[in-house]
């Protein structure tokens, strides 16, 4: 270490008569940006290193002619010690104080603070970049070509008697739910959990999602039964009935399994099996994704919010009806 | 209340159609019928009894030891729900021992599900 010190110090030396007063501010100026140079080159920290050291001494030197003779090279030091914490290098006096003060070499807390956070930005931008990429490409795997793989056409009721159609779900994203009012528990929980959804959605993207359940049981789920039933789980949850065949054709297009019999009596009490998946429809009515039950509602929350804010088309924010 | 022309008559309980359905499925006719569901079963618990529907065997021990809480069971819950939660109640309990057995045995339980962001 101390050899080759010892042989740059002394070039330098013997090269500093040469150096006319004029040429000094280059060298201060150098001096003083090598820390980020040094930030953004740690592959070439070798060669930066022992450029720092040679770059130092010969700063030590100008500082002291400058100090001698005071001249305006004086201002330019100051002005450009904005990055340095460390003492300031009027105080070294000799030789042995300014190798003592580049022992830790070009590594300083600045340049730490600098290369810490630069790589913490390209690595937070690469995650989202990937995840984003990673999204578009499950929204465009399950948009089917020419047909839709999930979901298509369909002519249905609300609960308040009037006709929805598959239509009327264009121009915001949705969340399908397919269940019937008289399931024992697992719809219950699942229809809690969409209004947690849509409300945690709502707050973050706007009004651009529609909670729709459509009944697998048509014969018992009466637009009357529906309103009832799903206005305790949240006003804004628009329930689908209609005739056994329109149900049976909306649930082969949803791909959900459907084992309703078909001729029940008044009264008579069964229960339905039926997938138990959310359907994240896009506002051109093509499948996004399907939100399972292994899902809370806060992370079903952010695959919703996430491929909603992803939407490069226009967005209804008004009411369907308005 | 009342969609259905006729229901039955129990004064206790929820309202019921003739056919055992309920005639509403509130959630409050859903808290009753989960209420006397967890009563049964913390019977049943007591009693070490884990099936009360498949066999017939299990049916008598059942009746024989918690009787009471069964007709309070199904006087809360549609008679398709009560069947459906004593035989979860046996599903489950296999589904708890098939994890154990395979935990036990260092294996992994990986619930199968469509494809989802970073395991496609």
């Amino acid at each position: 270490m101390a050899s080759p010190c010892n042989c740059i110090a002394g070039t330098v030396r013997s090269l500093r008569p040469m150096i006319a007063p004029r040429t000094e501010p280059i060298f201060l100026r150098f001096a003083a940006r090598r820390t980020l140079v040094h930030s953004r080159a740690s592959g070439t920290a070798m060669v930066a290193r022992k450029l720092g050291s040679k770059a130092a001494v010969s700063v030590s030197r100008a500082k002291i002619q400058c100090l001698d003779s005071g001249s305006t090279a004086g201002g330019v030091w100051r002005g450009s010690r904005a990055f340095s914490f460390s003492a300031p290098r009027s105080k070294l006096k000799t030789i042995q104080q300014v190798w003592a003060r580049n022992k830790g070499g070009p590594f300083n807390i600045t340049a730490a603070v600098i290369f810490v956070g630069t790589a913490g930005a390209l690595w937070a931008y690469f995650t989202y970049e990937k995840e984003r990429m990673a999204r578009k490409r499950i929204a465009e795997q399950t948009k089917g070509i020419g047909k839709p793989k999930v979901g298509g056409p369909f002519q249905l009721v609300d609960q308040d008697g009037l006709s929805f159609t598959s239509e009327d779900m264009k121009g915001k994203y949705s969340l399908v739910y397919f269940g019937f009012s008289h399931c024992p528990d697992i719809c219950p929980d699942e229809l809690d959990k969409m209004a947690l959804m849509y409300e945690k959605v709502k707050e973050k993207c706007g009004d651009v999602l529609l909670p729709i359940m459509i009944s697998c049981d048509p014969a018992r789920d009466s637009p009357a039964v529906l309103k009832e039933y799903l206005q305790e789980f949240h006003p804004d949850i628009i329930g689908l009935t209609g005739d056994y065949e329109q149900i049976k054709e909306t649930c082969k297009a949803y791909r959900v399994y459907f084992s309703t019999p078909p001729n029940v009596k008044l009264g008579q009490d069964y229960l339905v099996d039926h997938s138990i998946y959310f359907y994240l429809m896009d506002p051109e009515g093509d499948f996004v994704e399907a939100i399972g039950r292994n899902f809370t509602a806060e992370q079903a929350a952010k695959v919703i919010s996430d491929h909603i804010k992803d939407w490069q088309g226009p967005l209804k924010k008004k009411d369907r009806w308005a | 209340m009342g969609w259905w022309p006729f229901g039955s008559s129990e004064q206790d309980g929820v309202k019921k159609t003739s056919g055992g359905a309920f005639e509403s499925p509130s959630r409050t006719n859903r808290a009753k019928c989960y209420e006397a569901r967890d009563a049964f079963f913390e019977c049943l618990d007591r009693n070490d009894i884990l099936d009360s529907i498949n066999t017939k065997d299990g049916r008598a021990t059942a009746r024989n030891a918690c009787g009471q809480e069964d007709v309070i069971f199904e006087k809360n819950c549609a008679h398709s729900w009560v069947e459906y939660f004593k035989k979860q109640r046996v599903v489950n309990y296999q589904k708890e021992q098939t994890i154990k057995r395979i935990e036990a045995e260092g294996g992994e339980i990986v619930a199968p599900q469509l494809p989802t962001r970073g395991s496609s």
